[in-house]
C-alpha cells in the first residue's frame, strides 16, 4: 500500500472562539504534534482545502485562528463545536527554534500574523529560561480588529510589549505602524546575540524587513513568515512556488537574505 | 536485435501485446481542433496499429496518460474521504524521445521534490513502461536537441512506424516473445541529431541579475501579445501544476470527489489567495514566471537542466503565435546587456 | 446612340441599363465570392477591350464591367464563354442547359442565360478564417446548382458562422454555418475562458457552475463555436457533424427592409439543400408560372409562410436535430404607419391566378 500523505482525517472541534468579530479561533481535537510556525491543510468536503497555521497547540488539540475570506475559511465559519473539520499535515518548517534559543526575541506582527507566531510566544512565556528576553511589537488596524486579547495582557507580564493600532485610539495601544516603533527595541544592547521574527501582511513584511536593515539589524537575524496559495502543501502543485523555492517544503518561514529576493 | 512486421502483422501485434497491458499512444480525433475541420490529436488507449498517428506531433503531450488532466483523489460524503484507488493494468506508453524525457521531470515533480512522494503519480507510474518511436524529424517549432532531450535510452522496445508496418528493436528480453514469430531485421530506432532550431537559454549567475531580468522591459511585450489562456501549459510536455476541487455530485450534494485538475501559471488567479490580490497580475507578469520557472529556477532547484524537452507544443498551441524558443533568445539577450550594465562577464 | 434597345432581354442577359444611354454593365456571377485568381486576367480583358478600363466589386459579390456599349455586347458574351463554362460547370457543377430544373439548351456564345437567381454569396468560411465552422465555398457551389440558371428571383448569402459577415439575416434565404459543441468535462480546467467569451462575445450561454465546470444553456446556444475557439484544452470541440441554420426572408428595399427571421435550426447540408430545391417548385407556384422579375422574400409575403413552408418542406426529411419556425414573424421598418392597409382590389397575391401588381 502506497502511503497516501493527501488523504485528510476527521476531527472534532472542541470550542470555537470569536477572538474579534472577524477573527474565530477553532480548537479541533488531534494527538498530531506540530512545530511552531508550520501549517496544516484544512478540509471540509465539498468546499476544498486551504493551508492555515497553528495558533496553539496543547495535549491533543490544535488551535487554527483565522478569518472567513474564502470558500474554505467561509464555510469553517459555520461549523460548531462537535462538527467535524479535515486535517492534514503538518507542513512547512516553523520558525528556527535552535537559532532563537538563548537570545534576545523581537517578534513584529500585523494583524492574524500573531496567529503563526502565538504558539511560540506561549511556549517562551512558560519557559523564559529558554530566552534572555522578548520584545513584542503586534499592530492591529483598528479595535475591531485585535486578536488574541488575553495572550496580549498576560504577555505584557513578562514580554516588553509595544501595542498599536494603525489609526485607532485605544488605551493600553499606541497609534501608527509598527514600523514606526521598530527603532525603539533596543538593539544596542542585543549585540549579535538576537533573533527577529516578522509576519504579516504583504506589504507590512517587506516594510518592516527595510525598517529593521535601517536599524542595523542584520539580515542574517530576521526570519520571516509567508504565506501563498496552495493545493497540495507537498511540493507538487506548483501554486508556492516563487524561483527556486516551495513556500510549502523550504518556508513557510525564510530568512531575510532569502525573504527580500523573493519576487513572485 | 530487430524485426519487420507488415500492418497485418503490426495489428496483431498490438492486439497481443494488449491483453496484458494498455497501450497509449498518440490518436487523431478528427474535426476536434480548435478551428473548423481541424483536428486534435491526444494521448489514448489504443489497441491496434491503425490507431497510431506517427506522422504528426500530438497536439497534446504524453503526460495526460500519467498525469490526467482530471483525476480523483478522493470520493467524499460528510463524514469521510475514501481515496480513489483506480484499478490499474500494465500500461506500455508509446513516444518519442523528447516525451519519454518530458517524463522525467514530472517524475522529478511528483516524486522527487519535498518529502512526499505523490501516490497517485507513483501507483500510475510504476505501472508504466515506454515504448520509444522513432521521430521523423519533428517541425519547426521543435528544439529537443537543444534540451538534450533528442535521446534516450528509458524505453523496453523501439518502433520505427510507416505505413507499411513497424520496424522493431528489440530492447528489454520481457517483450522478446512477442516478436520472435516475425521476420528478423538489424534495426536500431535513429535519434534526431539536429533540429532547425537552436534555442540557447541564457545563464543566469546570480540574484541581482535575475530580479533585474524580472524587471527587464522585455516582458512588457507579452502584456499586448499574450492572451493569458493557458493553452501552451496544456500543451507542455513538463508543466506538473494543478489545482484541488471539490466537485459534487448534483443529485447527491453531500457526496461527491475531490479531484485534481491541471492548472495554468498563465491563466489569472493561479497565485490569488482568498481574499487577497494576485501576485502576478499581468500577462508579462505570467509569461515572465513560466519562462524562469522553465530556463533558470527548475535548474537552480534541482541541477538537472532545462524544464523543458524542446518538443514545441507551446508554440504549436499558441493562439496568439508566441514562440517559447523566440522568447529564450530574447531573455539571453537581455542576460547578456543585464551582465553588460552591472559590469559583470558573460 | 438611337439603338432600338430590349432592356429587360439584356437585364436577363446580365447586362444593366447605364444612364448613359446604349452602355451597359456585365455583373459576371463568383459563386459564394471566390473564383480562381487566373480569372483576374478575364476581367482585365473584358474591362480593358469593352469597358471603361475599371471593374466595380458588385454588392452580390459579382465582378461588374461599367462603360460596355450595346454594340460590343455579342463579343463580350462569346468571350465569357470560357468564365462561363470555367466557373460555373467545372468550378460549381452547375446544368447550364436547363433553366429552373426544366431543361432548355444554353448557347454558349449567348452569355449568362439568366438573371433571376441572384449571386450566392459567402464568406471567406473556415478554408480560412479562425471563426468559420463550414466550408461556405463549397456550400455556395452546391446551392448554386440547384438555383441557377433560373429566372425566379432569390438571394442567398451563406455565412461561416453565426457573426454572419456576409449577412445572411439580410437576405431571402440566408445559411449559416452552426456547430453543435461537445463537452467533455475530463479536459476541461475550469479557467473560465469559455464563460467569459460567450458572455462577452455570444449569446451569454454559459456561466460557471459550482464544481468548477461551466454550465450551458443548451437552448440559446447559437452554435457559433467561439467556447471551442478559446478553450486551450480542447474541453469543447465542435461535432465533426455540420449543421447549418436557415434564416428567411431578409431584405434590405425601399418599401419594407427587414432582418430575417430563423427558419430551420440545426439542419444537415442535404435538408438545406433539399429545402432550395424546391424553392423552384415554390417560385414558379407563386408566380402562376409566369417567371417574373419579383423578389423571393416578397412571394413569401404573399404566399403566406404556412403555405411557403408547406411548399419548401416537401419530400424534404428532415434530421433529428433539426427544428422549423412554427410561425413567422418578420418585422419590418414601418417607414408608413398603416403601409399594409390598402383597397383589396390592391392586395398582393400568390398562386393561381395571383396579382402582382403591375411591377
Amino acid at each position: 500500500m502506497i502511503r497516501n500523505e493527501l488523504q485528510p482525517a476527521a476531527c472534532r472541534i472542541l470550542s470555537v472562539k470569536h477572538e474579534s468579530v472577524h477573527e474565530w479561533t477553532f480548537r479541533v481535537a488531534t494527538d498530531i504534534k506540530v512545530s511552531h510556525g508550520q501549517f496544516m491543510q484544512l478540509s471540509i468536503p465539498r468546499v476544498g482545502e486551504a493551508p492555515i497555521s497553528v495558533s496553539m497547540q496543547g495535549d491533543g488539540w490544535l488551535e487554527f485562528t483565522l478569518r472567513p475570506v474564502g470558500k474554505v475559511t467561509n464555510e469553517i465559519f459555520e461549523k460548531k463545536a462537535g462538527e467535524y473539520l479535515f486535517l492534514r499535515g503538518p507542513y512547512g518548517n516553523g520558525w528556527p527554534k535552535h537559532r532563537i534559543d538563548g537570545k534576545h526575541l523581537v517578534v513584529i506582527t500585523g494583524g492574524t500574523g500573531l496567529a503563526p507566531v502565538r504558539s511560540l510566544l506561549n511556549h517562551y512565556y512558560d519557559h523564559m529560561d529558554e530566552i534572555k528576553d522578548i520584545h513584542l511589537i503586534s499592530g492591529f488596524k483598528n479595535d475591531e480588529s485585535i486578536v488574541f486579547t488575553e495572550d496580549l495582557a498576560k504577555w505584557k507580564e513578562k514580554f516588553t510589549t509595544i501595542y498599536a493600532l494603525d489609526n485607532d485610539q485605544k488605551e493600553g495601544f499606541r497609534t501608527g505602524m509598527v514600523t514606526a516603533f521598530v527603532s525603539e527595541i533596543p538593539w544596542k544592547d542585543f549585540g549579535e546575540d538576537y533573533t527577529v521574527l516578522v509576519v504579516g501582511p504583504p506589504p507590512m513584511m517587506k516594510f518592516t524587513g527595510l525598517e529593521l536593515l535601517k536599524n542595523g539589524v542584520k539580515e542574517e537575524n530576521i526570519w520571516m513568515s509567508f504565506e501563498r496559495k496552495m493545493s497540495c502543501a507537498i511540493g507538487k502543485c506548483g501554486h508556492c512556488r516563487i524561483d527556486e523555492v516551495y513556500v510549502c517544503l523550504d518556508g513557510p518561514v525564510f530568512m531575510y537574505t532569502v525573504a527580500k529576493d523573493l519576487v513572485d | 536485435m530487430g524485426y519487420r512486421l507488415n500492418k497485418e502483422q503490426s495489428n496483431a501485434l498490438f492486439a497481443k501485446l494488449s491483453e496484458k497491458y494498455d497501450i497509449y499512444a498518440p490518436k487523431r480525433f478528427p474535426k476536434q481542433g480548435r478551428y473548423s475541420d481541424t483536428d486534435v490529436i491526444k494521448y489514448d488507449k489504443v489497441t491496434s496499429f491503425d490507431e497510431v498517428e506517427y506522422t504528426e506531433k500530438s497536439t497534446y503531450p504524453m503526460k495526460e496518460v500519467l498525469n490526467p488532466v482530471h483525476q480523483t483523489l478522493f470520493y467524499f460524503n460528510d463524514e469521510d474521504y475514501h481515496e480513489a484507488v483506480k484499478n490499474l493494468r500494465p500500461m506500455l506508453i508509446i513516444g518519442r524521445a523528447c516525451d519519454i524525457n518530458a517524463q522525467k521531470i514530472q517524475e522529478r515533480i511528483f516524486l522527487g521534490n519535498g518529502f512526499h512522494e505523490d501516490a497517485y503519480y507513483r501507483r500510475r507510474h510504476d505501472m508504466a513502461k515506454f515504448v520509444l518511436m522513432e521521430c521523423n524529424g519533428g517541425t519547426d517549432t521543435c528544439f529537443c536537441v537543444s534540451m538534450n532531450a533528442n535521446k534516450t535510452d528509458d524505453y523496453v522496445f523501439g518502433l520505427k512506424f510507416s505505413e507499411n508496418g513497424l520496424e522493431i528493436e528489440s530492447k528489454d528480453a520481457e517483450f522478446e516473445p512477442y516478436f520472435s514469430e516475425y521476420e528478423k531485421e538489424d534495426f536500431k530506432v535513429k535519434f534526431v541529431e539536429d533540429n532547425q532550431l537552436t534555442v540557447t537559454p541564457p545563464v543566469i549567475p546570480d540574484k541581482e541579475v535575475l530580479n533585474a531580468l524580472k524587471k527587464h522591459p522585455m516582458w512588457k511585450e507579452y502584456d499586448a501579445r499574450c492572451i493569458s489562456c493557458g493553452a501552451c501549459t496544456m500543451a507542455c510536455s513538463t508543466c506538473t501544476c494543478f489545482t484541488t476541487r471539490d466537485v459534487v455530485y448534483t443529485e447527491n450534494a453531500d457526496n461527491g470527489e475531490r479531484r485534481r485538475v491541471s492548472a495554468s501559471c498563465q491563466v489569472a488567479g493561479f497565485d490569488q489567495m482568498a481574499g487577497q490580490r494576485e501576485m502576478r497580475p499581468t500577462a508579462g507578469d505570467r509569461m515572465r514566471y513560466k519562462v524562469l520557472h522553465k530556463f533558470h529556477a527548475y535548474d537552480a532547484r534541482f541541477h538537472e537542466g532545462p524544464m523543458c524537452v524542446g518538443c514545441g507544443r507551446c508554440t504549436d498551441h499558441c493562439p496568439q503565435f508566441i514562440a517559447l524558443s523566440a522568447t529564450v533568445n530574447k531573455m539571453s539577450k537581455a542576460v547578456e546587456e543585464i551582465m553588460k550594465e552591472q559590469g559583470k562577464e558573460c | 446612340m438611337n439603338n432600338d434597345i430590349n432592356v429587360k432581354a439584356l437585364q436577363r442577359n446580365c447586362f444593366r441599363q447605364s444612364k448613359v444611354p446604349g452602355e451597359f454593365m456585365l455583373q459576371m456571377r463568383v459563386p459564394g465570392g471566390v473564383i480562381p485568381a487566373k480569372y483576374l486576367e478575364v476581367a482585365t480583358h473584358i474591362a480593358e477591350t469593352w469597358g471603361d478600363g475599371n471593374f466595380h466589386i458588385g454588392t452580390r459579390q459579382t465582378l461588374d464591367f461599367p462603360g460596355i456599349k450595346y454594340e460590343s455586347i455579342p463579343a463580350v458574351n462569346a468571350y465569357i464563354q470560357e468564365y462561363i463554362e470555367g466557373v460555373e460547370t467545372e468550378l460549381s457543377g452547375v446544368d447550364m442547359n436547363q433553366i429552373a430544373h426544366e431543361p432548355h439548351e444554353w448557347d454558349p456564345k449567348s452569355g449568362y442565360p439568366t438573371i433571376g437567381a441572384r449571386n450566392v454569396t459567402a464568406c471567406i468560411g473556415n478554408v480560412h478564417c479562425i471563426c468559420g465552422n463550414i466550408n461556405t465555398q463549397e456550400m455556395a457551389r452546391k446551392v448554386e446548382q440547384l438555383i441557377f440558371p433560373s429566372n425566379y428571383h432569390i438571394k442567398v448569402n451563406v455565412a461561416g458562422c453565426p457573426n454572419d459577415c456576409i449577412k445572411a439575416n439580410m437576405c431571402d434565404f440566408g445559411i449559416i454555418g452552426v456547430a453543435k459543441i461537445d463537452f467533455h468535462p475530463d479536459r476541461c480546467i475550469g479557467c473560465g475562458a469559455c464563460v467569459r467569451q460567450c458572455k462577452a462575445a455570444s449569446t451569454r450561454v454559459l456561466m460557471s457552475g459550482p464544481n468548477g465546470l461551466p454550465i450551458k444553456d443548451d437552448c440559446c446556444c447559437v452554435g457559433c463555436g467561439e467556447c471551442v475557439r478559446v478553450c486551450p484544452a480542447s474541453a469543447w470541440t465542435r461535432n465533426p457533424k455540420k449543421f447549418y441554420r436557415v434564416i428567411l426572408g431578409g431584405r434590405t428595399g425601399r418599401q419594407t427592409p427587414r432582418a430575417g427571421k430563423m427558419f430551420l435550426n440545426w439542419a444537415t447540408e442535404e435538408v438545406v439543400l433539399g429545402v432550395l430545391k424546391n424553392w423552384q417548385k415554390f417560385s414558379a407556384w407563386a408566380l402562376d408560372y409566369k417567371p417574373v422579375y419579383l423578389h423571393g422574400g416578397h412571394l413569401i409575403d404573399r404566399a403566406g409562410y404556412h403555405k411557403f413552408k408547406e411548399i419548401i418542406l416537401e419530400g424534404v426529411e428532415l434530421n433529428p436535430e433539426c427544428q422549423v419556425a412554427e410561425q413567422m414573424f418578420w418585422a419590418e421598418t414601418e417607414w408608413r404607419s398603416n403601409f399594409n392597409v390598402k383597397f383589396p382590389e390592391d392586395h398582393l397575391t400568390a398562386g393561381p391566378g395571383s396579382n402582382n401588381g403591375g411591377h
